[in-house]
């Protein structure tokens, strides 16, 4: 939504990706690639990515289990946007409600035999980034999340 | 993502490189289960060139590690890149699977 102000919105365009793919595994690929990209067309430090990527292949796999039980793959929509020192990734799908944030952090403690991986991929989401937030929007799971990065490269051209 | 296989003695040496995400994860668990399946005295997964993992790769050391310990073999993880040892750590992995600095450290640990 664009303020009153004519420069934010403008900055907005500029600093901000949007793409979409179904919730299926094959398409991972490509979210990462789309990730990489606008890594790169902004500048942005390349060791600061792995958080990144760590998120939206953890949120995206946690999508295609979930809309694998229903007849129809979701449409996944992911956008990254700079904002000042901080980069949001968004990710929205239409498949049924699901809060991953409502699942039980798993014991990080239990012994090798003892340990589970469920669960596993949300904690790390929520370890590697500095805000997850999520939302039920119109019939669709909006699952947003923020990480400041600690040195914002030069301006795109 | 590459896997390369060495051995030495009685022990494989693993060297997986690049990304070990949701999509290596499976052909990665076949690899090692097939040198699990040739009952080494000992597995090292040396990690110096792997860029990444998920949770995803962190299953496939997770079951690896424990049907290794099952057979009485030992295994040992070592050389990780700080980005990719900080998932070992917030995960709580590094308390339950043994981490080496590097592979000569690795090599100690392994039977004689």
């Amino acid at each position: 939504m664009c303020g009153p102000r004519r420069r934010p919105c403008e900055d907005a365009g500029v600093n901000e990706r949007h793409t979409a793919v179904p919730g299926d595994a094959a398409h991972l690929p490509a979210l990462l690639t789309f990730l990489q990209d606008f890594w790169s067309e902004l500048n942005l430090p390349a060791t600061e990515a792995l958080p990144f990527e760590l998120a939206l292949e953890e949120v995206f796999m946690n999508v295609v289990m979930h809309g694998s039980h229903t007849d129809r793959a979701p449409l996944v929509k992911v956008s990254m946007t700079l904002v000042g020192g901080g980069v949001t990734l968004t990710v929205e799908d239409d498949g049924p409600p699901f809060d991953p944030l409502s699942l039980p952090a798993p014991d990080v403690t239990a012994s090798l035999e003892a340990r589970r991986v469920g669960g596993l991929g949300v904690f790390l989401v929520r370890k590697v980034m500095d805000s997850v937030r999520y939302e039920r929007r119109d019939a669709t799971n909006l699952l947003q999340m923020t990480k400041n990065i600690t040195e914002v490269g030069p301006a795109p051209k | 993502m590459n896997t390369q296989l060495e051995s030495l003695g009685g022990v494989t040496i693993v060297t997986p490189s690049g990304r070990l995400d949701f999509g290596a994860a499976a052909p990665f668990q076949s690899e090692l289960e097939k040198v699990l399946a040739k009952t080494p005295a000992g597995l090292v997964i040396d990690c110096a060139g792997l860029e990444y993992v998920s949770s995803a790769g962190l299953r496939v050391f997770l079951l690896v590690s424990r049907g290794a310990k099952r057979s009485g073999i030992a295994v040992v993880i070592c050389s990780l890149k700080p980005a990719v040892r900080e998932v070992f750590d917030v995960s709580g992995f590094s308390q339950i699977i043994e981490i080496c600095a590097d592979r000569a450290a690795a090599l100690a640990k392994m039977p004689a």
